[in-house]
């Protein structure tokens, strides 16, 4: 009696400690990145990097529609002047802007030693008198007003041979300045956010600043509408998409199974206490996870507590067996050694995902580990205690006599479903396994299709195709990203690629510079060759004073540096592609319009240089996500091995291992191949939860096989384990539903395995159930 | 309706050399210039009661000539002495528009649609660039197309349009409306008579100008 008292004030203790702990202490994190793994390859690091902070993850397309072409591009140009103006932005192109004034100065005061073209010969008489008479034809030419200015100081057009050299020949065409779509029916901008693509808080904060400025902008022109894609808007996308699917459909799954519970027992207070052991284990599960990891990501919490799900098994299975004649604990103590087993088993399953190194799926194995046990516990030692006297909770729909004796007699359907799933899997046109990562992405097929057109629209700055040098100083990446630029420009010549941004073309390694410096002439020389050089032209006297001057004072200038830009633009642009990671420096170039990624690849080995690799973020995701799966697949046949064991152990008897198992194997098969059929490849979320399949499967097995006292017991044993199995088919089949495909997956796969195993694992139910 | 020649000369006498008032304009550039040269030589014999825009401009579209020959100097304030180029300018229907310096080097400018390429014998260039890359030259061609369309309204849209002097004598005016257009012309001056264009003076905002002279009769 006493023991009765204390156990539930402890219990009252112990989940309002919880419960302080958990709003004190529990953060709920919400970037995507923090559920990647780390990757074991160089190659994978390279690609998670990039993936969760790189240059592809932080381009962001822009596109203004619905308005006449003028006014959009009147929008474009302040927009563009607006978020530059932001500091948000590493990069603000709309066409409208080459460099900003104070870039301009800086390039303009550093062009010899930036122009591509400076060498020995520049500066004879010969080069200098042809340069003299190009500029006095631009002196004819239409756009003379904008290019005299220059002239005095730089008649060899180095300034112009730099702007030019750097600005892209594959962008979209312009209207009024700014790029515009080919049926000018929207302006394009691109936009580099400085927070990573997939921090989806701050890029969330980003594109609201960005919505904000359109609106500002576009004021009373209703009609005009802002479009935005990229990595960073799916992420927002993705994370509000799955976080509120996740917890709407769980809410909803919650309230499905209660409403089912009180309808098959017609019992409030047997809802209210399947609930004690249910919150003690999300309370433990979050908090486990918490205490490992430091943080509980939100879709943990969502998928975890829909898993947890399964634990309402447990006092169903109590209640199921409570009579008038023995105490509640006598019933508890009765059946724990089946439950016990059962338990150890789904464990043990979960606990297989601790080891998938896939940190979204170590979550999920925690919480579920944790939980499980738990809520066992919590059933075992603190459920009785609150259940009182005398409370046996009555099935409402009783009479199904003789339903499992008919279900036994159809044993040889097992069999036959297990060849026609293996011929449907072996035949079958559609691929067993998902390869394209893409598929499996939350982001609507609406938005899919938006940033497919914008991206053919915007001449495709690809986020796909990276090349990545490293070094061990700044100025080996510059010296290494040189050579790469003499090794791509005939890949662009032959239209493998389209073109590229390369860091050393804005900022040439010092050596280059240097290289530069020592071809300037002395004052003298220079003088000389100039004044041979005007003889007969009727440039006026002394009109190049200030290009000697220039070119003497560049003989002795420090070279340029990426701090030089500190601050600017132009500073912002070349940080994101050349930057210090680690103790060593990477530059990042970004390819685009990859015709032929195979001759690519191919051009990349032959050039034989191990600092550069080349990386397809597409590909070698899909890579790395088939990786994790394979190695998902080997921890599941594992883990299936380990609790045949356990069971051999647990079951005292190898002869009930059949039984309990051959439904199980037999239900993944069959599940696996109708996936198939409804044309469905699997993922690695698939696998993971076959997990879940095999943990139910377990449970409705064991007890099925468990012998019972009366035949009244045992028909209460079979709804209890209708009511179980009900349950979870409602609440995975309404996951199922979900529009995310991860979400579907798992739904798909437990609720149609849950079938499964019930329905064989009564056809293989042993007429005499042993079970102890 | 001779008022127009005192103004030309007022207009002209902020240049370094007024002397060589309505022989001339800047090149080709402004695209509108060709467009007016082409438009024509000789004017109809349908005379209107009135002297317009309008009617100046019909008759240069209906008079315009296939190609003409010029010769332009330009003054800069870099140089001591002007430039004197030669070339020819062609139109062919609907909108292609030529402008080829024979010397003292081979240049040459195709307008056509939006495209404009550009070869230089000197600098060993050929490139084509869109006119919506370059405000200012759009502002020119628009002109252009304007008024080979008889398109006044829109010849309107892009200058503000003087025009003065006699059916016999005129001189008529262009003042780019927008920045883009001003940053690289002040004004455009064309001098003629009838259907015919004499002279296309151009002026930059810097004072810097060019005149093109069209050599009657050499074109065909």
């Amino acid at each position: 009696m006493n023991r009765n008292r204390s156990i539930p004030l402890l219990w009252v203790l112990l989940m309002a400690g919880g419960m302080w702990l958990s709003a004190m202490h529990v953060s709920v994190h919400s970037e995507l990145s923090d559920l990647l793994p780390e990757g074991t390859t160089r190659t994978q690091g390279l690609l998670l990097t990039q993936v969760r902070s790189g240059l592809a993850g932080r381009l962001m397309l822009l596109a203004l529609e619905g308005g006449t072409p003028d006014e959009m591009a009147q929008v474009s140009r302040e927009l563009g002047e607006r978020l530059r103006a932001s500091g948000q932005f590493a990069l603000v192109e709309n066409g409208a802007q080459d460099l900003t004034t104070q870039d301009r100065d800086i390039v303009f005061q550093a062009r010899y030693l930036l122009s591509p073209r400076v060498g020995a010969e520049t500066f004879s008489s010969e080069s200098l008198r042809k340069a003299l008479e190009q500029r006095l034809d631009d002196l004819r030419s239409p756009l003379a007003p904008l290019i005299k200015e220059t002239i005095p100081a730089d008649p060899t057009g180095e300034f112009l041979t730099i702007v030019t050299a750097w600005s892209a020949e594959d962008r979209p065409a312009k209207h009024r300045g700014v790029w515009m779509s080919k049926d000018h029916s929207k302006a394009l901008l691109v936009v580099e956010t400085k927070v990573a693509g997939f921090d989806a808080d701050a890029q969330a904060a980003v594109q609201e600043e960005i919505r904000h400025t359109f609106a500002v902008l576009a004021g009373q022109r209703a009609h005009l509408r802002l479009l935005m894609t990229g990595p960073g808007v799916f992420a927002v996308e993705s994370k509000q998409t799955i976080e509120q699917e996740a917890w709407r459909l769980s809410t909803a799954a919650a309230a499905l199974v209660l409403c089912f519970l009180y309808a098959s027992y017609g019992s409030m207070a047997l809802v209210l206490l399947s609930l004690i052991p249910l919150t003690a284990g999300i309370m433990a599960g979050m908090l486990a996870v918490q205490g490992w990891f430091g943080f509980i990501h939100g879709i943990t919490l969502g998928f975890g507590i829909t898993l947890l799900g399964v634990v309402d098994d447990y006092p169903i299975h109590l209640f199921s067996h409570l009579s008038s004649r023995g105490s509640v604990s006598a019933v508890m103590r009765e059946i724990w050694p089946t439950m016990r087993l059962g338990v150890l088993t789904t464990a043990i399953g979960f606990a297989a995902l601790l080891f998938a190194g896939f940190p979204a799926l170590t979550q999920l194995g925690l919480f579920a580990v944790t939980g499980i046990l738990t809520a066992a516990l919590v059933t075992r030692w603190v459920l009785p205690t609150f259940v009182p006297d005398g409370f046996v909770p009555r099935p409402v729909w009783p009479a199904f006599h003789g339903e499992l004796e008919r279900l036994t007699r159809m044993k040889p359907v097992i069999p036959a479903a297990i060849v026609l799933a293996c011929s449907t899997l072996l035949w079958s046109h559609t691929p067993l396994w998902q390869t394209d990562l893409a598929s499996l992405s939350p982001v609507s097929e609406a938005n899919k299709q938006l940033d497919r057109q914008l991206r053919a629209e915007m001449g495709a700055p690809d986020v796909r195709d990276l090349l990545v040098i490293e070094g061990q100083t700044e100025e080996d990446v510059l010296q290494y990203a040189e050579v790469v630029d003499a090794n791509l420009i005939p890949l662009r010549t032959s239209g493998t690629i389209a073109g590229y941004d390369l860091i050393s073309n804005a900022l040439p390694s010092r050596r280059t510079q240097q290289n530069r410096q020592s071809h300037l002439p002395e004052r003298s020389v220079l003088m000389r060759n100039l004044d041979h050089a005007l003889t007969g032209l009727h440039f006026s006297p002394g009109l190049f004073t200030p290009f000697v001057a220039a070119v003497e004072s560049a003989r002795t200038q420090p070279p340029l540096q990426r701090t030089t830009f500190e601050g600017t633009a132009l500073g912002a642009r070349m940080n994101s592609l050349l930057f210090e990671q680690g103790r060593s420096w990477m530059a990042v170039v970004p390819l685009r319009g990859v015709a032929d990624r195979e001759q690519l690849a191919a051009g990349v080995r032959s050039w034989n240089m191990p600092a550069v690799t080349y990386l397809d973020l597409k590909e070698e995701s899909n890579r790395l996500m088939t990786a994790y799966r394979d190695r998902t697949s080997v921890i599941v046949v594992c883990g299936l091995f380990v609790i045949g064991v356990v069971l051999t152990i647990g079951l005292t008897s190898g002869s009930l291992l059949g039984p309990i198992l051959f439904p199980i194997v037999s239900a993944l098969a069959v599940v696996a191949a109708v996936l198939n059929l409804s044309g469905e490849s699997l993922s690695l979320f698939h696998i993971a939860s076959f997990l879940l399949v095999i943990g139910l499967g377990l449970d409705y097995a064991l007890f099925f096989n468990r012998l019972e006292g009366s035949e009244e017991g045992r028909l209460r044993t079979l709804y209890g384990l209708l009511v179980c199995s009900t349950t979870t088919i409602l609440v995975f089949g309404l996951l199922a539903t979900s529009s995310i495909p991860v979400l579907h997956a798992i739904g798909i796969t437990a609720a149609l395995g849950s079938f499964c195993c019930l329905l064989f694992a009564g056809m293989m139910a042993k007429k005499v159930p042993h079970v102890s | 309706m001779t008022s127009g020649a005192p103004r030309t000369d007022r207009l002209l006498s902020n240049g370094r050399d007024s002397g060589l008032t309505g022989r001339r304009a800047l090149r080709w550039g402004s695209g509108c210039g060709c467009v007016v040269v082409l438009l024509g030589s000789l004017g109809h014999a349908a005379a209107p009661s009135q002297w317009t825009v309008e009617v100046l401009m019909g008759l240069l579209k209906a008079q315009r000539e296939h190609s003409v020959r010029f010769q332009e100097s330009t003054y800069s304030s870099l140089l001591t002495k002007p430039l004197i180029a030669h070339g020819v300018l062609k139109f062919v229907p609907p909108d292609r528009l030529e402008k080829l310096i024979t010397a003292p080097s081979h240049e040459q400018y195709v307008v056509e649609g939006n495209r404009v390429t550009f070869e230089s014998e000197r600098k060993g260039v050929k490139r084509t660039i869109s006119l919506e890359e370059y405000p200012a030259l759009r502002s020119f061609v628009e002109a252009f197309r304007s008024s080979l369309n008889g398109d006044v309204v829109q010849l309107y849209q892009v200058y503000e349009v003087t025009l003065e002097g006699s059916r016999e004598e005129w001189t008529l005016l262009l003042r780019p409306r927008e920045p883009s257009g001003k940053s690289v012309v002040d004004y455009i001056l064309f001098t003629g008579s009838e259907g015919r264009v004499a002279t296309i003076a151009i002026r930059a905002p810097d004072g810097d100008r060019s005149v093109m002279t069209i050599l009657q009769g050499a074109g065909r």
